[in-house]
């Protein structure tokens, strides 16, 4: 009963921290195994098995969705789990006739992969996704600034294809009107009153999704080239626009 | 749709997609920086909650409004309030709502079921039904010139009955107007017992056109002609009797009991007032050469002067027995 209560403790607290989520995702990391395991029908092999990460971010989920009404945490946690593994190997099983690059190739060392000719340019891609990686990095020091993280844009992002067209066109406003970004580098605040004026997007909507505009709006501020490359949709409807 | 790899987390990764939605995702061994396809995406639990808990909210309130208002209409619509016993031969009873509509019909005898056969009047007014059971009635031949209908009416309270009453007797008499005569009796059914008045169509269904209550009795029950002394009512005289009992301190000697209607005489043979049967008894005399040799003495007389002090001096002359004297005087007769 205890053990039950300080578990329940625990996942209120990863709800809000974001740290306190991953330690305990290490804490119950044995149970994440088992209960792969019991799907599995054998241990998995962590770094190989992709149903591990799978039970991983349903476990994550459950922190996420777990509420006192819905009885012990480990019984939502482990029903959870096993939902979501059994929607990934239904989503697997559409790749079932297809022959994996790893195949074995009789009695020589190599794979079925190996034979393959490869055009892809592999130092290229490697500095590309250090030039991205590179990005991220700032963009992340640069959120920190404004006491956002990752990981908050991402429960902060809006989930309505309406609500996110709304936040476009606020974002579209900013962008025609470059004074507003620099006033959100220099207050370091995001500018609602202005961006709600000139957008006609609700004030309530926007205050809502401040931390996603946040991470938006920085996204296309000077540099993050790469980034702003990679969200050409968002572009499409400035060009519609 | 590419991904880009924005956060790594043990349990899970920041994605960026083209559209510029931030994403949770399983780690399938990502690195940030990386573009990926078809990542394993975290649902969306927890936004739905409160959507759930309005949606149950807005779903248990229409469920209360739904009871209330359907135990409402029930008790109005569809839950038999009175009922009204229709008779002529064949025996229907109508089960009304508290709307006077009636809600259900059931033949009480066979000829009561053959009337119903085929005929569904559930959702109409009593009038209506009671007008189409009596035309069905006509037509089958159980109602006929000179007939009889009556109404038995279960309400509730004294003012249904009055209304319901009234409504059915014109409402028949106007039905029926010009066609054929059928007396139409209507009566309280249920505690007060059935109380009828009867009156004819069409000529003279006028004459009374309200339903007698169950509080007034047909046949009057027998009260005494004169009002008696009472200290209330139309034989209150003002003056209180409380003191004039019959026993204890207050005893006056004479008792206030009315006597009993058995303890009137009988009345006798005699030619005249209520006891006359048309035959003189003249000739018939206890005495001399019209005497038949039996007496026609009331026994019963109060004071016939036999069995008891006759009032007549004592014509024997002496002291004994007056009773001996009588006998002597039958003797002698």
């Amino acid at each position: 009963m205890n053990d039950q209560h300080q578990i329940i403790q625990q996942v209120y607290a990863a709800k809000e921290d974001g740290q306190a989520a991953d330690r305990l995702i290490g804490d119950y990391m044995p149970f994440i195994k088992a209960e792969t395991a019991k799907f599995l029908k054998r241990p998995p092999i962590e770094g190989h098995d992709d149903e591990l990460s799978v039970a991983m971010i349903a476990f994550h989920e459950a922190v996420h969705g777990y509420s006192r009404t819905r009885g012990a945490f480990l019984k939502y946690a482990s029903m959870l789990i096993r939902s979501r593994l059994i929607d990934y190997r239904r989503k697997e099983q559409r790749h079932s006739g297809v022959i994996s690059l790893d195949t074995p190739l009789g009695e020589d060392d190599g794979t079925l992969g190996d034979t393959l000719a490869d055009e892809r340019d592999h130092g290229e891609e490697l500095a590309s996704r250090e030039a991205t990686r590179a990005e991220i990095e700032e963009l992340t020091r640069q959120m920190r600034e404004f006491g956002v993280s990752l990981s908050d844009v991402a429960d902060n992002c809006p989930r309505q294809q309406r609500t996110l067209e709304a936040c476009r066109r606020a974002l579209r406003h900013a962008r025609e009107n470059p004074a507003l970004l620099d006033e959100l580098l220099r207050t370091k605040r995001l500018p609602v009153a202005q961006l709600s004026a000139g957008s006609g997007i609700e004030r309530k909507t926007l205050e809502r999704h401040r931390k996603y505009m946040v991470a938006l709006l920085l996204i296309y501020t000077n540099g993050y080239e790469i980034l702003r490359g990679h969200l050409m949709q968002v572009m499409k409807g400035a060009a519609a626009g | 749709m590419n991904y880009i790899v924005m956060e790594c987390h043990p349990g899970y990764v920041v994605l960026l997609d083209e559209e510029g939605r931030f994403l949770k995702a399983a780690n399938l061994h990502y690195q940030v920086g990386q573009t990926v396809r078809d990542p394993v995406l975290m649902k969306e639990g927890p936004a739905r909650r409160p959507v759930r808990w309005i949606s149950g909210g807005i779903a248990a309130a229409a469920a209360c409004l739904l009871f209330f208002f359907g135990f409402g209409y029930y008790q109005n619509y569809l839950m038999p309030y009175s009922s009204i016993y229709l008779v002529i031969n064949p025996e229907v009873q109508m089960n009304l709502n508290r709307q006077g509509t009636v809600v259900s019909l059931v033949g009480t005898n066979e000829d009561g079921v053959a009337l119903l056969e085929g005929y569904d009047g559930r959702g109409k007014d009593k009038v209506t039904v009671a007008d189409e059971l009596v035309d069905r009635a006509i037509e089958m031949g159980f109602l006929s010139e000179g007939g009889r209908v009556s109404f038995s009416i279960d309400a509730p309270d004294e003012v249904l009955f009055q209304e319901y009453g009234i409504e059915l007797r014109t409402g028949i008499t106007e039905h029926l107007d010009g066609r054929i005569m059928v007396t139409i009796e209507l009566a309280a059914s249920g505690a007060g017992g059935a109380v009828t008045e009867s009156s004819i169509t069409p000529e003279s269904s006028a004459e009374s056109s309200a339903p007698v209550s169950s509080a007034e009795p047909a046949e009057p029950a027998i009260v005494p002609s004169a009002p008696a002394d009472t200290d209330y009512g139309p034989g209150n005289d003002g003056v209180t009797d409380y003191s004039d009992t019959d026993y204890g301190a207050g005893s006056d000697g004479v008792t206030d009991y009315t006597p009993p209607a058995s303890s009137a005489p009988a009345s006798a043979d005699t030619d005249y007032g209520p006891g006359n049967d048309g035959v003189t008894d003249y000739s018939d005399t206890d005495y001399g050469a019209g005497s038949d040799g039996v007496t026609d003495y009331s026994p019963s007389s109060a004071d016939s002067g036999y069995g008891g002090d006759s009032g007549y001096a004592d014509d024997d002359g002496d002291d004994s027995d007056d009773s001996d004297d009588d006998s002597d005087d039958d003797d002698d007769d």
